[in-house]
């Protein structure tokens, strides 16, 4: 296979009837009455082969989505199309009529969405899913659907009974499993698979991917993966195409992305990843501390501000059962740790590890249903409702989205100021002052600039830092950091979290950091406690657990992190594999 | 790839699963159930209740009244407390009596329309009333929601702009001046419809056709207008709530798998869309049995508001009471059946 780099055709050598899928010089723009287009997708040209497996990189507005849904022509207003060709199986899709798409649908280019989650419809059951397909484009006889129905959910690995279930009956990973074999009931011979496993945990994660570079090898289909980690992305697929502001930046087999890069935009994202567990660990801008390093540096209780210590002891939390019959949610069990002050702990394991109950009990929110919660000599456990401000002057919370984490019809002076006014005696112009200072301080300058935008006109990593200092504006001892950086892009996740880094070492205070992301872990925190079912599995120097995991659920959560370098060989040991049977 | 299924989690339910879906569902309609009989007990006790706490009583303001013009003996005194019906007895023999005639319906006799029990006054508005307010707000919520849907799913065409425009400009006229309007020019001005009544002084209500008739006729001009008033409601709340399901992902992903627009249409985006609409049908449906006292009014259709209105003008408080004890039981009961349709048309409700 040739290839070569961005703007020039690939494949050159190919014959033309190798291809599935020919864009020439496409181009989608957003229209809008206000404002000028937006250039979402800009002269992009590219070709599938048949039965390729590609992949689609980009970061957080690059486009690959909006190429995405053009490609198979699903692209709604605002979106538009304004120039060049899509050739599907020698067929221009622009110019079909919508029944001729309609029909093309089946047999011909299908798509997975990103939000598998809310993919199906919420009153129909998955069977009626399939049937619906069965019926709109009657490839398979009325006699068959359910057993082609039943054939298929077995293709994605899931037991026949989910057909008689309602889409909010089953988990994240299933329901995305379905919509794949949805997907596949079409028998397409191009797959479209937007972020499909994004909204999914690590593990779950790991193993939809699985079931998807499986299905493609035996199916046979051609498919391209779109996704902001190219770490997943390498991992599946055999060639990589990047994408930045709209432009293919680099297209090049996915050894040759990963052994010699070519672009710069690539060679950035490729630098965001390193192996949690080796010995240095390093991103841009950040370089990590070995053990002995971080010894030397961690400020002591005396020096820093923090000076209480945080006490979780044999902490339990027990939910009701969700209908009768079932057992009761035993969310947290028996956990027991300190938060000495200064130290940086980290908190890890999927979600439904009971880490971010731990955080709704730290912080007041919930109360635990055996054990005890103590901040110096505050407990936790038996403060009124009324009297958690005392408990928040001291310990404030960083939330996962930043989205969400702020009312988006104040202005940040206003988020900001809100906490000075509660928590200290800052007044009129010193509480200016501070906001200003705050601001600063997370990095965002000049200040003044800042002040009277709302959150819709900052970048999710200008949005996260507001967060950041808002929890900054009552100069706490303790902040709970809750998966501050799982919803920013990759290139800005190493600002986040260097300024929570410096902000710790800077101010001294205590960080409980929440994550399932052992690379961050590994980068700001010196110990570590691994949860898995609500109970504690493993604990830790941070190095030593990520060097020498003792529990198998660490060694799971280790092997699920998406890893360009072995990547590598796993596409190797596939291919052997299949050479060899 | 024995990771793939450890996700699952179906397999220990799995086999097993239909029993606890089924149970839980009978656990939700009897838990409905409960709930609704123990509301409907906590009203009809309050309506028992508050007359009770309010100083005085109806023959003590009689009294008044009547010892202004001279001194009242003590025989009209005992007279105008039988006419009145004044309890006798404790708080429990009262309640329990009262709960008596809740149950058989005995509300007393009208002071407004002597000697007429109130339950016979009642039992001939609500036909009117339900028939005229029920239909016309059932017939507004179909029609309206059908307009909204086709309006959402046809967005920027005409099919949306006019029924969109039309349906927000009738919805900001004031329906008793769209019934005086009405009645004006098709009434007075070209003697199109009658002006008045539930049906033609001429004419004795029976089972007959030529009565329906009659009746229907005059119920012409009522139900337009409560129609075209609340028409634009509906329209602009279903197409609200079916472009916001338009934009969510199972509609692309159906369109994504070439289903038929009709069936993207009607099966996935207005049958989710519709889900929100029902509570506010449900609260209009409560409120048919108020009847729609300006229209009733202005029409002077002898229904339930008519009722209510006379006998809040003359203070007859066994006519009120029974009135607010309907209006309150058929709010419940209408929030009651909506509530059963929402657990059967939205499977998420009981779980």
């Amino acid at each position: 296979m040739s290839s070569t780099t961005a703007g020039r055709g690939p494949n050159g050598d190919a014959r033309a009837d190798d291809f599935l899928l020919e864009v020439k010089n496409l181009s989608v723009a957003y229209e809008s009455d206000e404002v000028p287009p937006v250039q979402a997708v800009d002269r992009v040209s590219f070709s599938l082969r048949k039965g390729e497996f590609v992949g689609l990189v980009g970061e957080s507005g690059s486009g690959k989505s909006t190429l995405g849904f053009a490609i198979t022509r699903l692209q709604k207003p605002p979106a538009v199309i304004t120039g060049g060709n899509v050739v599907f199986d020698g067929r221009d899709i622009r110019e079909m009529d919508p029944e001729s798409l309609r029909r093309q649908r089946q047999g011909g280019f299908a798509m997975v969405l990103q939000s598998g989650m809310n993919a199906l419809n919420p009153v129909r059951t998955i069977g009626h899913h399939f049937t619906d397909i069965f019926k709109a484009h009657g490839h398979v006889q009325r006699k068959d659907w359910w057993d082609r129905a039943r054939y298929l959910v077995d293709k994605v690995e899931l037991p026949p009974g989910v057909l008689a279930r309602y889409p909010a009956e089953l988990s994240g990973g299933m329901r995305q499993r379905v919509s794949i074999a949805l997907a596949l009931s079409l028998e397409p011979r191009l797959m479209v698979f937007d972020e499909p496993t994004t909204a999914l945990d690590v593990l779950v994660q790991h193993a939809v991917m699985d079931t998807i570079t499986t299905l493609q090898e035996s199916e046979g289909f051609t498919a391209v993966l779109i996704s902001h980690d190219l770490g997943v992305v390498l991992e599946a697929t055999e060639r990589v195409m990047v994408m930045h502001k709209g432009r293919i930046v680099e297209n090049a087999p996915s050894d040759r992305i990963l052994s010699d890069p070519q672009n710069d935009y690539t060679k950035m994202l490729l630098s965001h990843y390193a192996d949690p567990r080796a010995e240095k660990v390093s991103l841009p801008g950040f370089e990590h501390f070995t053990r002995a390093d971080a010894g030397v540096d961690t400020p002591a209780g005396e020096t820093g501000r923090a000076s209480r210590r945080l006490v979780v002891e044999n902490v339990s939390k027990t939910y009701p059962p969700p209908s009768r019959g079932d057992n009761p949610v035993r969310a947290v069990r028996n956990v027991s740790f300190t938060l000495e002050p200064g130290q940086a702990l980290a908190l890890v394991g999927q979600s439904g590890s009971g880490k971010s109950t731990i955080a709704k009990l730290i912080t007041g929110v919930e109360k635990p249903s055996e054990g005890r919660i103590a901040f110096g000599d505050l407990d936790v456990t038996t403060l009124p409702q009324r009297r958690l401000r005392r408990l928040h002057e001291d310990v404030q919370m960083i939330f996962q989205d930043p989205y969400s984490a702020q009312n988006p019809v104040l202005t940040v002076e206003y988020q900001l100021s809100r906490p000075i006014r509660n928590f200290t005696q800052l007044r009129g112009n010193d509480a200016r002052d501070e906001v200003r200072h705050l601001l600063e301080t997370v990095g965002l300058t000049p200040a003044e600039s800042f002040v009277t935008k709302l959150p819709h006109q900052l970048s999710g990593g200008q949005r996260q830092r507001v967060v950041v200092a808002r929890a900054l504006a009552c100069n706490p001892q303790v902040i709970i950091a809750d998966e501050p950086v799982s919803m920013l892009d990759v290139s800005l996740r190493a600002g986040v979290l260097k300024l929570i880094e410096d902000l710790r070492r800077e101010r001294g205070v205590s960080l409980l950091y929440i994550t399932h992301d052992l690379l961050s872990a590994r980068l700001v925190t010196d110990d570590i406690l691994v949860l898995h079912e609500g109970e504690v599995v493993e604990r830790g120097a941070t190095t030593d657990v990520m060097l020498d995991p003792q529990d198998e659920y660490t060694r799971a959560l280790l092997e699920a992190i998406p890893n360009p370098a072995r990547a590598h060989e796993e596409r190797a040991r596939r291919h052997n594999r299949a050479e060899s049977q | 790839m024995s990771e793939a299924v450890s996700d699952a989690s179906v397999g220990p339910r799995e086999g097993k699963y239909r029993a606890p879906i089924l149970s839980s569902s009978l656990r939700y309609w009897l838990s409905k159930v409960g709930l609704f009989l123990l509301t409907l007990w906590a009203a009809v006790t309050l309506n028992f209740i508050l007359p009770r706490l309010m100083p005085g009583s109806p023959a003590d303001a009689a009294i008044a009244k009547l010892s202004q013009s001279g001194p009242v003996s003590a025989a009209t005194k005992h007279a105008i407390e039988a006419q009145l019906g004044v309890p006798s007895g404790n708080i429990w023999q009262q309640y329990i009596e009262y709960l008596h005639q809740v149950v058989t319906l005995n509300f007393g006799v009208s002071y407004t329309f002597f000697p007429e029990s109130v339950e016979s006054l009642v039992m001939r508005a609500l036909p009117y009333t339900i028939t005229l307010v029920g239909i016309t707000t059932i017939v507004a919520f179909i029609v309206g929601t059908l307009l909204g849907a086709s309006a959402a799913w046809r967005r920027g065409t005409w099919r949306d702009t006019v029924p969109t425009l039309t349906g927000s400009f009738l919805s900001t006229f004031p329906y008793f001046w769209v019934a005086l309007l009405l009645l004006f020019f098709l009434g007075y001005v070209a003697h199109l419809f009658p002006t008045s009544g539930a049906y033609a002084p001429t004419v004795e209500p029976n089972l007959s056709f030529s009565f329906f008739g009659d009746a229907i006729y005059h119920a012409i001009l009522p139900a337009v207008t409560l129609f075209v008033t609340s028409l634009g409601g509906w329209i602009l709340g279903m197409r609200n709530a079916m472009i916001n399901t338009l934009g969510d992902d199972y509609i692309t992903f159906a369109e994504a798998n070439g289903l038929k627009g009709r069936t993207v249409a009607l099966r996935y985006a207005a049958r989710n869309a519709i889900l929100p609409n029902l509570t506010g049908f449900g609260l209009a449906l409560g409120g048919v049995v108020g009847g729609s006292i300006l229209v009733e009014q202005v029409f002077g259709y002898p229904g339930v508001g008519y009722l209510l209105f006379n006998a809040v003008i003359n203070q007859d408080f066994p006519l009120m009471q029974a009135l607010f004890l309907m209006i309150t039981l058929s709010v419940l009961v209408a929030n009651f059946l909506v509530d059963i349709l929402y657990g059967i048309l939205d499977p998420r409700t009981h779980r």
